[in-house]
């Protein structure tokens, strides 16, 4: 099972944790990564409100890099892997398109031929991992943690781009493996709501009202933990958090784990190895609640 | 206190009738509002699926030869002063809804693109995909709103208003969401209130079709004319009856039997699947009758079409054919059956839309217009081409609209008493007070439906139709007892739904008088004791008044004949 | 097949006008879709169950509801779809608007936000004698946003809207890029203007509910995307919004992939201290936690960046 490993720009910039904690997870589930130097952001769907076809250029160029090693793209962000699907959806569905785009590539001596799978770690779980590796691999069952999950629309949405007709589990990918990590998963409205990333240079109160708001009602729903599959996500619910709080004048204080986070205290692995120190919102209360601290 | 609200000219319905009559009105200067019972854009006009028809000359056409083809598919009992005024203005029209927004499709060099439709022989059909009616509709309201027309939406009308002359006066009304009635005078009325498909079931109509104009109009004292005169659409799916359009055998779908054989061969070896409605209907029902059907259907075919026209062109009833009978067009036939889709007939009105006669042929009801399906002119006679039903809306809209609007300027504002109010208050309250009985609205509306279908169909016949015309009296005892068991006063659908049979049971009698009456073989009303075209004694319109108390009186008019003499009708 | 619907039930002439939910038990069949449901309960159970409808075929947009916390058309719906878990299927009235009765909402507002954008014609010149010649393909492309029949579906997801009523709404953008894309039109640098202003275009917050729920494949948040690229093609003024797009662009053209400090530095103007200011509780907790990034000149590009950069001038081409 070997990847083209494309990390994204978050998981290197605000939250390096999630970087760290992946690197620690990988080679218990019998991973092999190729990490992706020389490839550019996919444009996040920021640089597509400027140029969709520069953005799918960009993507297009990482994807024909992956081909020509030969290997599936492994995406750690549901953003990443939101905006890659729906670029590769585009280019497959449309064989007019996919020729102009490589015209462009043409000119850098490559071409895409649209075989690239790209796989968010989350489906890479279930879908090529396989349930019975991830169960050997748990060394603490996180029996006792309620856990809340929290997509990011990009891996929910649009579910044409996503694969959910071919893949239906992939609706429900997350919750699934919390559970196989022995997770008491929380369902809450929110779950698949937007976390108010993009909002937030446009419109910082609505934003930060639903971070309040998805983080407060997974802990009214009983959460111990959020976890989340998407560093944009993260950055908003974990490191706005406070400032939401304040802002809606409540207390919330509810950790926010990245996915590999999770998997990795089920691992037995080390907290500090899996950068729980570095999440903003302190992490400490799942660590009594499972008994590490 | 009394709530009233006072207009020039009042349009009752906003689907495309309605809104080109309001802006056509508007335009003259008059003051206009529209009372509809649903917003404008869930009017039953979105459902017109494939074009619109207009011999445009500029592109070889002959507004003449779309006039003939009009009075051939009415076998002749369409009045061709009529039909000619709508051929000629007909490309006028399409180039003003152009130039309002509507994304007609387009050939390559950037002119607007035709496709055919049944009953004619060129391609004069403009359209947008397969939703011409919904992008009309929606740009007609765009005008609507950029002239800033008033729109009383969800206000359910109850009767017309006449004062001592008998001249029109208005309509009484009550909000849906309040219960609140209220009088709108309006020296003008026009019912642009659509047709009365659901008397029928199954029908390719929307719940809304429930001939509330026609039967406030008939009520009112203006004549029906052509009620016999139903329309079966060739393809519609079995069960709910949902529309599948004529767009596809304009581009070329064929319909076969059991056998796979395509069987218009037999029945029209020319026009083949693009003969007129009434034709290909008939066709498919001999076809099921006879054991070369398959569970009550034949099967519309368009597979070789290709996906890419289906998808460009046909994009509404791919996903429709998906969502509701599971099957992919670029696959699978999909079978249809005739299924009940349009009223020829309905309120007469001269060629302005006026429903009175300025010569005084017959007896109607000044200052009252009628646009659109709830209109008789008559233009279809007894069977309407396809894509000439969303022609007729706009041509004859707006000349109601225009006539409305200058009669309005003639006119002072009827005297109207505020006691009109008080008797719609108490109508409502009247059925409120009901006792209740094990009987229900639904009920009493599937039977009326059934026995329609049953008696009034693609085949009729005298025992059949008698049977059904006794049926519908004991319907109508039924309804002037049934209760109603939600009182509220905040959107009220049952006390709706209760206002609309009763409009419907009006409707479902004048349809089973008209088709008794007519003692021939005509159009879409096609009688298996008379199995003939009877041009000398039946060249003519049945009109059927409305007597309070009584039963309604039968009258005549002759088919206006201009320049096409009745001939033998081959397709 | 036996069915159970709950169904929110709201009265508001009851005592105590509060929503609460109902369950009905109902036998259906295969071919039943949610509204044929709902008229059976309507016309067999409980005659003031109310809901709006007309066309059962999904082309005149009367039965928006949410329907197992989706919205959808009811007409749409096929039962046989939802019961997969043999849980109740659960039917709500649209959210983001005042619920005037059970499943019937007030779109009173739905519909100023439309007449907002001045959704209909505004021709460049004189009509001319015949019709506008336009490409087929622009007209084509019209026909995808036409499409749209105003059921709701859309705003009532709308997860922007949930936290801002001002926001116009996918909607009425939708129906604004309609005349934006249309070449007959003249007024597109001055609709987009318009929409360049707080709740307007910028104020989308990109979670695509509205391209999952609509029934008629409207994508109005591509359209949204879309009008944000023209604006910016077009040289609208600055926004927070228009800001934060070109200097990500800038940033990735520059460097491969996102200096974030840059982004937000560049997205807020450097003269807006008062927003930034606070921020700054949490970029501290940053520092201390050790994972305030690299910024500016000590920001790395990625190996190979000319390549990216060549790509975004051909891109341009």
């Amino acid at each position: 099972m070997k990847y083209a490993f494309f990390p994204g720009c978050v998981s290197r910039g605000g939250c390096p944790e999630l970087y760290q904690s992946v690197k620690q997870v990988y080679p218990r589930l019998g991973i092999d990564l190729e990490e992706m130097t020389t490839v550019s952001c996919t444009g996040a769907g920021v640089l597509q409100e400027k140029d969709l076809r520069l953005g799918d250029i960009l993507n297009a160029h990482t994807m024909a890099l992956a081909e020509q090693q030969g290997l599936p793209i492994m995406t750690i962000c549901s953003t990443c892997q939101g905006v890659m699907s729906q670029a590769n959806h585009r280019l497959a569905t449309d064989p007019g398109y996919l020729d102009d785009i490589n015209r462009v590539l043409a000119e850098e001596g490559l071409t895409y031929h649209g075989t690239t799978t790209v796989k968010h770690f989350v489906w890479i779980l279930l879908e090529d991992v396989g349930e019975q590796k991830i169960r050997q691999s748990v060394k603490r069952p996180l029996t006792g943690l309620r856990a809340a999950p929290f997509y990011g629309c990009y891996l929910q949405r649009p579910s044409a781009a996503l694969g959910f007709e071919e893949q239906p589990a992939r609706a429900k990918s997350l919750e699934t493996v919390m559970a196989l990590l022995g997770a008491e998963v929380v369902d809450f409205p929110g779950k698949t709501r937007c976390c108010g990333m993009p909002l937030i240079t446009i419109n910082e109160p609505g934003s930060l009202q639903m971070v309040a708001h998805h983080t407060s009602d997974a802990k009214e729903h009983g959460a111990d933990v959020m976890v989340t599959p998407c560093p944009l996500c993260h950055l908003n619910l974990d490191g706005l958090q406070t400032k939401a709080a304040k802002h809606d004048r409540r207390e919330i204080d509810l950790p926010i784990l990245h996915l590999p986070q999770l998997l990795g205290l089920a691992m037995g692995l080390e907290p500090r190895a899996l950068g729980l120190n570095r999440n903003l919102v302190s992490t400490k209360s799942v660590l009594e609640k499972l008994g590490v601290a | 206190m009394v709530t009233s609200y006072e207009y020039d000219v009042l349009v009752m319905g906003a689907g495309l009738a309605g809104l080109r009559a309001a802006l056509a009105a508007h335009q003259t200067g008059a003051t206009v509002a529209i009372i509809t019972k649903v917003h404008p854009v869930r009017s039953h006009s979105n459902a017109a699926q494939g074009g619109i028809n207009a011999a445009l000359t500029d592109r070889g056409d002959k507004w003449e030869e779309h006039a003939f083809e009009t009075v051939k598919g009415s076998d002749y009992l369409g009045d061709q002063d009529a039909v000619e005024i709508l051929a000629q203005e007909a490309g006028q029209d399409i180039l003003a809804l152009e130039h309002m927004g509507v994304i007609f499709n387009r050939n390559e060099d950037g002119r607007l693109g035709t496709r055919r439709f049944g009953g004619q022989k060129r391609a004069r059909t403009f359209f947008v995909s397969d939703f011409t009616g919904q992008a009309l509709l929606h740009v007609l309201y765009e005008q609507a709103m950029k002239a800033r027309l008033p729109v009383f939406e969800e206000w359910f009308v109850l009767s017309l208003v006449k004062d001592e002359h008998g001249q029109c006066g208005g309509v009484v009304a009550f909000e849906i969401r309040t219960g609140r009635v209220a009088l709108f005078k309006a020296k003008a009325v026009i019912i642009a209130a659509g047709g009365l498909g659901r008397v029928f079931e199954p029908s390719t109509n929307a719940l809304i079709c429930t001939g509330d104009g026609i039967a406030i109009a008939y009520r009112g004292g203006a004549p029906l004319m052509d009620m016999e005169m139903v329309q079966y659409h060739p393809t519609t799916l079995r069960g709910k009856g949902l529309l599948l359009s004529e767009a596809a055998r304009g581009e070329g779908a064929y319909l076969l039997n059991a056998e796979g054989e395509r069987f218009m061969e037999q029945y029209a070896p020319n026009m083949m699947e693009l003969a007129s409605r009434d034709v290909v209907s008939r066709a498919e029902q001999i076809e099921i009758n006879e054991g070369r059907g398959i569970n009550g259907c034949v099967l519309l075919d368009c597979r070789h079409l290709g996906k890419a026209l289906i998808r460009e062109r046909l994009s509404q009833i791919f996903e429709e054919a998906k969502s509701f009978a599971n099957i992919d067009l670029t696959e699978e036939p999909i079978p249809v059956c005739p299924g009940m889709h349009y009223m020829m007939g309905g309120v007469k009105t001269d060629v302005e839309g006026r429903c009175w006669d300025l010569a005084g042929g017959w007896r109607g009801v000044p200052g009252l217009f009628a646009a659109g399906e709830a209109a008789c002119l008559s233009l279809h006679g007894g069977n309407r081409l396809g894509a000439n039903s969303l022609l007729d809306t706009v041509v004859f809209g707006r000349r109601a609209g225009r006539c409305a609007g200058e009669y309005a300027k003639t006119r002072s504002q009827p005297r109207i008493g505020d006691g009109v109010v008080k008797d719609g208050e108490n109508s409502i309250k009247g059925l409120f007070a009901r006792l209740d009985t094990d009987d229900t609205v639904a009920r009493i509306r599937h039977e009326m439906g059934r026995t329609m279908t049953e008696s009034l169909g693609v085949f009729r016949d005298q025992e059949g139709m008698a049977h059904a015309q006794q049926t519908i009296a004991g319907l109508r005892e039924r309804w002037n007892r049934v209760a109603i068991h939600d009182k509220g006063q905040v959107f009220n659908t049952s006390l709706v739904r209760a206002l609309e049979l009763d409009f419907m049971l009006d409707c479902a009698e004048t349809i089973a008088l008209g088709a008794l009456t007519r003692t021939e073989s005509r159009g879409a009303h096609f009688r298996t004791d008379c199995l003939h075209r009877d041009d000398e004694h039946w060249l003519k319109h049945i009109l059927i008044y409305h007597r309070p108390g009584g039963s309604p009186q039968l009258d005549s008019l002759p088919v206006r004949i201009t320049r096409w003499e009745p001939q033998v009708r081959v397709y | 097949m036996l069915t159970t619907f709950r169904i929110r039930r709201f009265n508001p002439e009851s005592e105590s006008p509060q929503p609460y939910f109902e369950d009905y038990q109902l036998v259906t069949e295969r071919s039943d879709t949610v509204l044929d449901a709902l008229i059976r309960i309507r016309e067999t159970v409980d005659e003031s169950l109310t809901v709006r409808c007309s066309c059962r075929g999904a082309i005149c947009g009367s039965c928006g509801m949410r329907i197992n916390g989706h919205a959808t058309l009811a007409c749409k719906t096929k039962v046989a779809s939802l019961i997969s878990s043999g849980d109740a299927i659960q039917v709500e009235p649209m959210n983001n608007m005042p619920v005037i009765k059970d499943l019937v909402t007030d779109m009173t507002g739905f519909w100023e936000k439309v007449r907002q954008v001045q959704p209909w014609l505004q021709p460049a010149g004189p009509e001319p004698e015949g019709e506008y010649l336009a490409s087929p393909d622009a007209m084509n492309h019209l026909t995808g946003v036409m499409g749209c029949i105003m059921c709701g579906a859309c705003v009532s997801d709308c997860a922007a809207l949930e936290v801002n009523a001002d926001f116009v709404g996918p909607a009425a953008l939708a129906k604004a890029y309609r005349f934006v894309a249309d070449p007959r039109d003249g007024s597109s640098s001055s609709r987009l203007t318009a929409l360049n202003t707080p709740g307007g275009m910028w104020d989308c917050t990109r979670c695509m509910e509205c391209i999952e729920v609509c029934p008629k494949e409207v994508g109005a948040m591509d359209r949204i995307m879309t009008l944000r690229a023209k604006g910016i093609e077009q040289g609208v003024p600055s926004t927070c919004g228009s800001r934060h797009t070109e200097a990500f662009a800038d940033i990735i053209e520059r460097k491969g992939r996102l200096d974030e400090p840059m982004l937000a530095v560049r997205t807020f103007g450097l003269t807006n201290f008062r927003q930034m200011f606070s921020f700054l509780p949490m970029v501290i907790r940053a520092v201390v936690r050790g994972k305030l990034p690299k910024s500016g000149p000590l920001f790395r590009a990625i190996p190979g960046v000319d390549r990216i950069r060549r790509l975004f001038r051909r891109a341009k081409e």
